[in-house]
């Protein structure tokens, strides 16, 4: 009897168990978008915020970065000669005006009176140190300096005028300028306290300064009392906390421990959507997703082959049903945000019987196989792949999908011609302009083009960049656009779209598209 | 017992040589750091290719592997391709975290797998060994990254009671540490469990008991300590694991822990950071080895060490 009292009473508790897990589940699933009557569970942090960051860069010198969770927070602390805004527009920063004076020839009148965090001025001679240390020894060792080879050098004309002498004109230099590598950084202390200092403890003339840097836990800015813009910033504090578990910056983000949560998976948009205190901003970005084609593997050498491909692929289902709306479909390997965009090319339509005929007239058999290469770590496209394997079985292929480390994927296979038929690339283009993006994706010989090349395309390139008068460029990508498009050298798949969740006590928080915060402005209820 | 330790000292030379030789040439098979470096940027061929020449890269890797044993000699694992910072500084600055986490593992773990394993072995066949058996079992199949959401759904989000994340305080550990032992405690009561009842059927026990000595004095003085050695055995190696092998957890709770660090190094190929983590946990790995086979001694002293064994 005793016995089987005992064993009724574990049974329970096991059941017990597993029903406190079965329904700890479902709740996050949140139903319906009726907002819950939910209180705010921020009370007491004054004018502070804290966002939820997904990572930090580990260096937070600007010319030994490439990475977006570098800009998110250093976008606070460094400033350049230009700035761009959060509606993407240029515009004069630390610099007050600009002029070319020939081709080769940019000359920057500076702002006065500006002073870095620990007090040394910005001038002229500010300037020059930082372009000589971008382009220097020092900067040649980091990821930054390919981007400024253009720059011949810097001149100092007089305390706040300097020149940039061009060795080749450059369209794209004054966003360059607006880019990691170009933002000024003090001399004094740079030279004085050494690399690895600056690398830990950066100085800049930014909104707010570091004044605390815990590697992989939390970063911790405070308001410069002294910046160049009146009344701003207006918050006191803020601290980044690093949390890379999307669940676990979600539950931060629902227990009041964070006001701002960066990186918003899909499958997390309801649940902020039902809170009664959390909302959710969408942005565009400039990354773009596309399965590239080797063009130089048959069958899909064959631009009737990669069109078929094309036509097969119902982009619009897929962005719908897997990506739950939350992307653009796009028909070039560009964002709507990057000059040289085509808005008059539509993707391709979803037309099977299309792609069936073109896979006729190419004589590709029924069945044959192609090799897909992916990233094992995107959840996301995972199911991107499986929905496109349907389809292209309904057109007669056959799709066998190679989930890879990402790391050997991107810096091995694709360089080497060795992703299959297909692959997938992400690509982000800082710049927003078209340039970069194609000549590195379809300049024969680059690093990430192993096999597409094509003399039109190649002519259209190069005109491109011998010119920085901007009609004729955007001319130019128009009719570069359109050789791509029927030339199909990848399936376009869809603009990424980045989420935020924002707590109502944050107000003025505008999301970036590029990743590059800007906090100035925000302020708090 | 002094030569002992000096044989096992090489012998640990030995082990960190071999594997040093395994993980630099192993982490060059696939995968190009600068081409990591660039891949969310723009970079021409060029470019690519002064990067490498500056990182050292473009030597032969013979020379590279012995600019990185000279290193090591020195215990100077040379530079992180990312950041900028000596390894050293990388490690240390995450070796407090990472031994609060797997200490915390292991001590959730022996607190709940101890009276299991024990009571169950005791009551073997009753209801609490059912409910103890049903639990490891439970326990050895929960993924640690679920039951880890799980926990802070409960305990952060619904109950409030703890922090979901960081590594700030004695009530951060708390939730990271149960994960980590409630998985570890599944094997370890089941292990508990086997040794105890193979000891609790020896005759000596009968003998005890007939002596007239109380049930739980027996268990526990006769019995538990004789069954623990497998157990010392089994927590010493989950120990030196638990060192490096948290990465699930660590990631589910931000907790800055050395794992991490070597997960991201791979992801970014960032080779010193690699070479430097894993030979620092092969040494630890050894070192505990070591330590759990002199505790034998202490634990059964018939045991010895050296030749005369």
């Amino acid at each position: 009897m005793k016995k089987l009292k005992l064993r009724t009473v574990s049974l329970l508790m096991v059941l017990v168990m597993f029903l406190a897990a079965c329904s700890g589940g479902g709740s996050e699933q949140g139903q319906g978008n009726t907002k819950k009557n939910e209180s705010n569970p921020v009370t007491d942090r004054g004018n502070e915020i804290v966002i939820g960051v997904t990572a930090e860069p580990q260096n937070w010198d600007p010319i030994d970065t490439f990475l977006l969770d570098w800009s998110t927070v250093a976008n606070s602390v460094f400033e350049g000669l230009m700035e761009r805004t959060l509606d993407l527009e240029l515009k004069p920063g630390l610099a007050e005006s600009y002029e070319y004076l020939d081709d080769t020839t940019l000359e920057f009148k500076l702002r006065e009176g500006i002073e870095f965090h620990n007090g040394e001025p910005f001038n002229a001679e500010a300037v020059k140190f930082s372009f000589d240390r971008l382009l220097g020894e020092e900067g040649q060792k980091g990821p930054q300096y390919s981007n400024y080879t253009s720059i011949d050098s810097v001149e100092v004309i007089d305390d706040f005028t300097v020149q940039f002498k061009l060795n080749t004109p450059d369209p794209v230099l004054l966003t360059k300028l607006a880019g990691y590598g170009a933002v000024i950084v003090p001399p004094k202390y740079v030279q004085e306290e050494g690399d690895e200092n600056f690398n830990n403890n950066p100085v800049g003339t930014g909104p707010f300064k570091m004044t605390e840097y815990k590697r992989d836990q939390t970063i911790v800015l405070e308001k410069n009392e002294n910046y160049w813009q009146e009344g701003l910033p207006k918050l006191d504090k803020v601290t980044f906390k690093v949390v890379p578990e999307a669940s676990t910056r979600l539950a931060e983000l629902q227990t009041g421990k964070i006001d701002i949560m960066k990186r918003v998976e899909v499958a997390q948009a309801d649940s902020v959507k039902d809170s009664g205190f959390l909302e959710l901003k969408e942005v565009g970005t400039p990354t773009v997703y596309a399965l590239r084609f080797d063009t130089a593997k048959a069958p899909v050498d064959d631009v009737r082959v990669r069109q078929a491909i094309n036509y097969a692929i119902d982009k619009t289902a897929i962005l719908e049903e897997i990506m739950g709306g939350y992307g653009m479909p796009i028909s070039t390997f560009q964002s709507e945000l990057s000059f040289g965009n085509n808005p008059d090319l539509e993707p391709y339509p979803y037309d099977p019987e299309k792609a069936k005929q073109l896979l006729k007239e190419a004589g590709v058999a029924e069945g044959t196989a192609l090799d897909v290469y992916i990233p094992g770590d995107d959840g996301n496209f995972k199911e991107i792949a499986q929905a496109v394997a349907f389809y292209l079985e309904e057109a007669g292929l056959k799709m066998n999908i190679n989930s890879v480390d990402q790391t050997t994927l991107i810096s091995d296979l694709i360089p080497n011609a060795e992703a299959g038929h297909m692959y997938r690339m992400g690509w982000g283009g800082w710049t927003l302009d078209f340039d970069n993006t194609a000549y590195l994706m379809y300049h024969e010989g680059e690093q990430w083009n192993p096999s597409f090349k094509d003399e039109k395309v190649e002519e259209l390139l190069a005109a491109q960049r011998n010119t920085v008068d901007q009609d004729e460029r955007e001319a130019i990508f128009k009719e570069l656009t359109e050789v791509l498009y029927e030339l199909a050298p990848e399936v376009n798949l869809y603009q990424a779209v980045d989420l935020y969740a924002v707590n109502n006590r944050v107000k003025n928080f505008q999301p970036p598209h590029e990743d590059r915060l800007r906090l100035e402005e925000v302020t708090v209820e | 017992m002094f030569a002992y330790i000096v044989r096992r000292m090489l012998h640990m030379l030995l082990v960190v040589f071999v594997i040093s030789l395994i993980i630099f040439f192993s982490i060059r098979l696939t995968g190009d750091p600068v081409s990591v470096m660039f891949s969310t940027g723009e970079a021409s061929k060029e470019a690519i290719e002064a990067v490498r020449a500056n990182l050292g890269l473009d030597k032969p890797l013979p020379v590279q592997y012995a600019i990185f044993i000279k290193g090591l000699l020195t215990f100077d694992f040379g530079e992180s391709f990312r950041s900028g910072m000596p390894v050293t500084t990388l490690i240390m600055e995450r070796a407090w975290a990472t031994l609060s986490l797997a200490l915390g593992g292991i001590v959730v773990a022996i607190l709940i797998a101890f009276p299991v394993g024990i009571l169950s072995a005791v009551k073997r066949g009753s209801g609490v060994d059912f409910f103890g058996r049903i639990f490891s079992l439970v326990g050895i199949s929960f993924p640690n990254f679920w039951l880890g959401i799980m926990l802070i759904l409960v305990f952060a989000v619904y109950l409030q009671w703890l922090p979901a994340s960081g590594f700030d305080s004695f009530q951060h550990l708390i939730l990271p540490s149960i994960t980590l032992g409630m998985i570890l405690s599944g094997i370890l009561a089941r292990l508990v469990r086997s040794s105890m009842l193979e000891v609790l059927n020896q005759q000596y026990i009968s003998t005890a008991k007939s002596k007239g000595i109380s049930e739980w004095s027996v268990i526990m003085k006769h019995g538990f300590r004789n069954a623990l050695l497998p157990t010392v055995t089994f927590l010493g190696l989950q120990f030196g694991s638990l060192l490096g092998g948290t990465v699930i957890v660590e990631q589910v709770f931000s907790w800055p822990g050395i794992g991490t660090l070597i997960i991201d190094a791979i992801n970014q190929r960032d080779y010193p950071v690699i070479q430097g983590g894993v030979i620092f946990l092969a040494i630890i790995m050894v070192v505990v080895n070591l330590l759990v086979d002199l505790s034998y001694t202490l634990i059964d002293p018939r045991i010895k060490t050296g030749k005369e064994a």
